[in-house]
């Protein structure tokens, strides 16, 4: 069977087994938001699997973030990596444009190099990632697979996987493994956040909000600049 | 070696403005006489040059590059990755990590 076939529609336990079990400790890890995808951490525990387990720390996230890490690292016996962005490159982003550019230039290039510059170091080095990506989570995941080969980070010579156990779980079953299970939780939660991300780019929404809201509201949602997005032209002949 | 533009107009008629951003870049750097063919891909018109072009070859990207080498063909939809390779010119990382992440909207969660 395909590979990338196998894990297809397991439980997100069954992926995480099986994703360990292909590669060797070191070649693979979980890269942890400081959100809801702590249930990673907590299947892998209860499995009693040994995993690597690395978080982006671009230096503004929330201080209940920073508290709920320490917690989850104590709470797992974790060894948690933080991945932190080049100092040089904050710098120059900051003396050239400030500490809020995001929201007058938009939040990429800050995200290029204080989450995507670090992740791709960090990914150079592993054969395969694991991830608490959803497709509930926004227009732009509503594809996304339990196993994956990684299309942003492979490179000609190096090709990356990437596993997406929760891929087939909603929001709903995920804060019900939470309760029920008694993991740890960002208290941000608590105070309506879903989604949680940097501070300045991320705020609490309402309940009928869908969680992609709550991040860089001021951008336009489905903004998908660089896709091609054919019309439906009715030709009227005349 | 023939290399292909393929330029996007958004369905509201404006140009689209990674692909302005693209061409400029293009010309700052000299690489402009480079490009043989520029085509347009029009979102209001599924018929259009560019159109066909991206569905013949399952692309959903604009802009992206077309490059026939030899009977080979390559297609690049990131800019920075096709200066690199093609025009092999040196880039600021910060710029191909930022592409990276516009080209990719499911990254914005990490
Ligand atoms: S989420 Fe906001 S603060 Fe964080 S890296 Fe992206 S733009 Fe910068």
């Amino acid at each position: 069977m395909d590979p990338r076939q196998a894990t297809v529609n397991h439980t997100p336990q069954q992926v995480l087994k099986d994703a360990l079990s292909r590669y060797e400790q070191g070649k693979i890890a979980i890269s942890f938001s400081g959100a809801e995808d702590v249930v990673l951490l907590d299947m892998a525990n209860q499995m009693g699997l040994a995993v690597d387990v690395f978080c982006l720390d671009t230096g503004r996230l929330h201080a209940q973030t920073y508290r709920f890490l320490e917690t989850v690292r104590q709470h797992y016996n974790l060894d948690l990596e933080l991945l932190m962005p080049q100092p040089e490159a904050v710098s120059e982003l900051v003396r050239h444009k400030g500490l809020y550019s995001f929201y007058e230039d938009g939040h990429s290039e800050c995200c290029a190099i204080r989450k995507i510059e670090p992740l791709r170091r960090k990914l150079d080095t592993l054969d395969a990632w694991i991830t608490g990506q959803r497709r509930d989570q926004s227009v732009t995941r509503t594809n996304v697979p339990q196993e994956q080969e990684d299309q942003a980070f492979s490179t000609d010579e190096h090709t990356l996987i990437k596993f997406n156990p929760l891929a087939d779980w909603s929001s709903a079953d995920v804060w019900s493994y939470i309760r029920t299970q008694g993991v740890p939780y960002n208290e941000l939660h608590d105070s309506g956040f879903v989604s949680i991300g940097c501070e300045p780019c991320t705020r609490a929404i309402a309940p009928h909000e869908h969680e992609r809201a709550g991040r860089w509201w001021w951008e336009e949602s489905t903004q998908k600049e660089c896709g091609l997005h054919a019309q439906n032209v009715i030709k009227i002949v005349d | 070696m023939h290399i292909t533009l393929v330029k996007k107009i958004l369905a509201s008629g404006e140009p689209c403005r990674k692909c302005r951003d693209v061409e400029q870049r293009l010309k700052d750097g000299g690489h402009w006489p480079r490009i043989d063919e520029v085509i347009t891909a029009d979102e209001r018109d599924p018929n259009s040059p560019g159109m066909r072009l991206a569905k013949d070859l399952n692309i959903d990207l604009a802009p992206f590059f077309v490059v026939r080498d030899n009977g080979a063909v390559t297609i690049y939809t990131l800019y920075f990755k096709f200066v690199k390779e093609v025009l092999q010119s040196n880039h600021r990382q910060s710029d191909a990590d930022k592409e990276l992440l516009e080209n990719n909207p499911d990254l914005d969660f990490i």
